[in-house]
């Protein structure tokens, strides 16, 4: 197996902090929920995946934590098959799923606390949860109130402060604007770039086609499991990926029939 | 990270309001059951001693040891009153003659009614109710609720082997549950000091088994919720799954295995050992009566060897006839007897698929009333009967009430006997097989215990393995 030709534009000659080889997905009932997927995200790099509901993106990012097996191909994190090793693959990796409620009977403050142990940083005092929590746009006086009373966007902010806090060399995101307001939405991208700028491989899965090709430094387009198409940013300059993404699913639409 | 887990699921049961309210709830009925175990103890004790009282005043002015009307009263221990088994069902009064067959009449249900309502209050149904629901409660959704909050997605996506969360789970869990239920526990034993329940180191060996049988009960139910909630996906199903084995367990496989080994097992009815027996007896007096008629002194001159001569010859008949009677009636009850062990052995082991009726013989076993309390209560009854039938005949030369009849010569009113002292009569004590006696016992059902906890957990831990985290 060998590095596919649609990274085109990938002038980093450095291993790939995450990578898809002919990753495939066949569920029990039959349904090929991703069909050889190949893609790579080096360090300080953000790929955006695209693709309308059940292209797939979900079970992308479930093959990279190893929550299912692999049907063929391979998923790596820092140059370890995920299915192979999963606790040292996990080491390497941050999750924002979507839609995490975390312990609704924990503070903020503790939920941070707990997964910030269970990822293994013992070292963090309350001050860092402070500053992380401020980071990610939650207010002083939402830190110390229970979960319960937070509202999605608010728990997704949680999520993504506790991802932070993992300090891994990649981030996997799912979704992780579905439950932001505007406001948040763009602070979100904001961060996002600060982490990318600190180097990290960020892979994340959008239905925003307009926050994709702002952030993003590469974008994948997929559809019934399979990427159609992978732009790189110099590639997207000056195009509408909104009529790009439509035309790319029409066509693949159009080809199933 | 063993530790982390625990640590957290101590946090997180003991933080939510349902602990708070639960807990309170079951503190309650924990410390209530041993409130009412007291009184009850009490009630009996006193009642006990009443009934002793009034035995004794029926003797007073007796001044022939052969009339007097001896009964024994099962005594109330503390433990049985906490645990109360069969105890209130059986009779209490046994009333002894010296000779003949034993039966116990009287029990507290029978007499007083009232306390049959009051009965599901003991420690025994208190835990067999509230340690397996409290456990359900708070365990139905230990891994799918996690599931559905997404937290299981999150702590997958950490280097978190499965193994060790499952085991950090359960005994965070157990540890979060168990451990507060020992307060109410404590409260509960010091409320019977200062109730003033006399309670000997046996007592207090069987109460501390007793706790740690309701303890591997609470743990069977923990283990098992775990296990369902690792089987189905939503916590809703496995809510309702795990109300419907309670259901079984705790009320449809221990009455079912009852009634089917009745339906299985055929017993000799009392009825049918009753008639035979009037039927021989009625045989026997016939006989006898002819027997009677054809008496003839061997010699007429003196009255009272005469007299002597008579009484002797109807103790004799009193001890063939007796003889006859006991034989059959041994036979009978030899072949009730079989029967009922047979029948006995079907039920309880068909129930003990329950892990709450292994729990119940358990307690009922530690506390001394489980179903062998009939049998050992008549056989200390016969035991003391051969004592009594002793010193009544020391007293009186040999003669005792027999069922039959005695010619007494009444004595002029010049030289009336001095009435009797009825504190000569031996006492009669009850005690319950002795704590290793009992322990023994109750190792069956406290070893099924822990073979149910082994099984649940181990489904439990292979269930969580196989678990889809997503
Ligand atoms: N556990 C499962 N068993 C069977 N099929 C599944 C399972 N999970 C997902 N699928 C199928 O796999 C395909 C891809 O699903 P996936 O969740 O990866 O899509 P997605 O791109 O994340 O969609 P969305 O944007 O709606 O989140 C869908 O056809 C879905 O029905
Ligand atoms: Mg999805």
């Amino acid at each position: 197996m060998q590095n596919n030709a649609v990274n085109a534009g990938n002038d980093r000659p450095s291993a790939p902090v995450l990578a898809a080889r002919e990753l495939s997905k066949r569920y029990e009932d039959g349904v090929l929920a991703l069909d050889r997927l190949n893609l790579q995200v080096q360090s300080g790099e953000i790929y955006a995946m695209l693709g309308g509901n059940g292209a797939g993106k979900t079970t992308a990012i479930n093959l990279f934590l190893n929550f299912i097996d692999p049907s063929e191909g391979e998923a790596l994190i820092g140059g370890i098959v995920t299915h192979r090793d999963p606790i040292a693959a996990k080491k390497q990796v941050a999750f924002v799923s979507e839609n995490v409620m975390l312990y609704p009977n924990f503070t903020a403050l503790q939920n941070l606390d707990y997964f910030s142990r269970l990822g293994g940083r013992t070292g963090y005092t309350r001050e860092d949860y402070r500053k992380v929590l401020l980071r990610v746009g939650l207010q002083e006086e939402a830190h110390a109130k229970k979960l319960r009373t937070y509202s999605k966007g608010m728990r997704q902010k949680c999520g993504i402060a506790i991802a932070i806090l993992k300090d891994a060399p990649a981030i996997l995101l799912d979704e992780p604007t579905s439950g932001l307001d505007p406001k948040a939405g763009l602070e979100f991208i904001a961060l996002l770039q600060e982490l990318r700028d600190e180097g990290r491989a960020i892979l994340m899965s959008t239905h925003d086609i307009f926050r994709a090709k702002q952030v993003a430094d590469k974008v994948g387009i997929m559809n019934r499991g399979r990427l159609v198409a992978e732009k790189h940013r110099s590639e997207l300059e000056g195009e509408d990926l909104e009529k790009l993404y439509v035309a790319y699913m029409a066509g693949y639409m159009e080809a199933a029939v | 990270m063993l530790k982390l887990i625990i640590e957290k699921e101590l946090r997180e049961t003991i933080g939510s309001s349902r602990f708070a309210i639960s807990f309170g709830i079951c503190a309650l009925l924990i410390i209530l059951a041993f409130y009412v175990g007291a009184r009850n103890y009490q009630v009996t004790r006193a009642q006990y001693e009443a009934a002793l009282a009034e035995n004794l005043r029926q003797m007073e002015g007796i001044t022939d040891w052969m009339m007097v009307d001896q009964h024994i009263f099962l005594p109330p221990l503390p433990i049985a009153a906490l645990v109360t088994g069969i105890a209130n069902d059986i009779g209490r009064t046994v009333e002894v003659h010296g000779r003949g067959e034993l039966t116990a009449e009287g029990s507290r249900f029978n007499e007083d009614p009232l306390f049959a309502v009051f009965r599901f209050l003991d420690l025994d149904f208190i835990f067999q109710i509230v340690l397996s629901l409290f456990a359900i409660l708070f365990a139905y959704n230990a891994i799918n609720g996690e599931k559905e909050q997404g937290t299981l997605r999150l702590t997958f996506a950490n280097a978190v082997p499965r193994a060790t969360y499952i085991l950090g789970k359960m005994a965070g869990t157990f540890l979060a549950l168990a451990v507060p239920l020992l307060i109410p526990l404590l409260i509960g034993c010091l409320l019977l000091i200062l109730l003033g329940i006399p309670l000997n180191g046996g007592d207090w060996g069987r109460l501390a088994l007793i706790i740690g049988a309701g303890l591997l009960y609470f743990g069977v139910f923990l283990t098992l919720s775990i296990w369902v909630s690792a089987l189905t996906r939503r916590s809703a199903s496995s809510f309702l799954l795990l109300l419907i084995l309670w259901l079984f367990a705790v009320l449809i496989i221990p009455r079912s295995a009852v009634l089917l080994a009745g339906r299985a097992v055929d017993v000799l009815p009392i009825d049918e050992i009753a008639t035979q027996k009037s039927r021989l007896m009625a045989q026997l007096w016939e006989e006898d009566r002819k027997v009677m008629a054809n008496f003839r002194p061997s010699q007429t001159e003196d009255t009272e060897a005469m007299l002597n001569e008579f009484n002797q010859f109807m103790q004799d008949q009193a001890e063939k006839r007796e003889q006859k009677l006991r034989a059959l009636s041994e036979r009978l009850e030899e072949q009730r007897r079989n029967g009922e062990r047979l029948r006995e052995r079907w039920a309880l082991w068909l129930a003990r698929l329950s892990p709450t009726a292994s729990f119940s013989l358990a307690a009922m076993n530690l506390a001394g009333t489980s179903l062998m309390l009939k049998q050992q209560y008549l056989d200390a009854a016969n035991a003391y009967q051969e004592r009594y039938a002793a010193f009544i005949g020391e007293k009186t030369g040999g003669m005792l009430r027999s069922g039959g009849f005695v010619v007494r010569r009444i004595g002029g009113a010049d030289n009336q006997p001095p009435p009797i002292d009825p504190r000569e009569i031996p006492a009669f004590d009850y005690q319950p097989p002795p704590l290793p006696e009992a322990a023994a016992t109750s190792l069956a059902d406290i070893g099924l215990l822990a073979c149910f906890n082994l099984l649940c957990f181990a489904g439990a831990f292979v269930g969580f393995l196989r678990y889809d985290v997503r």
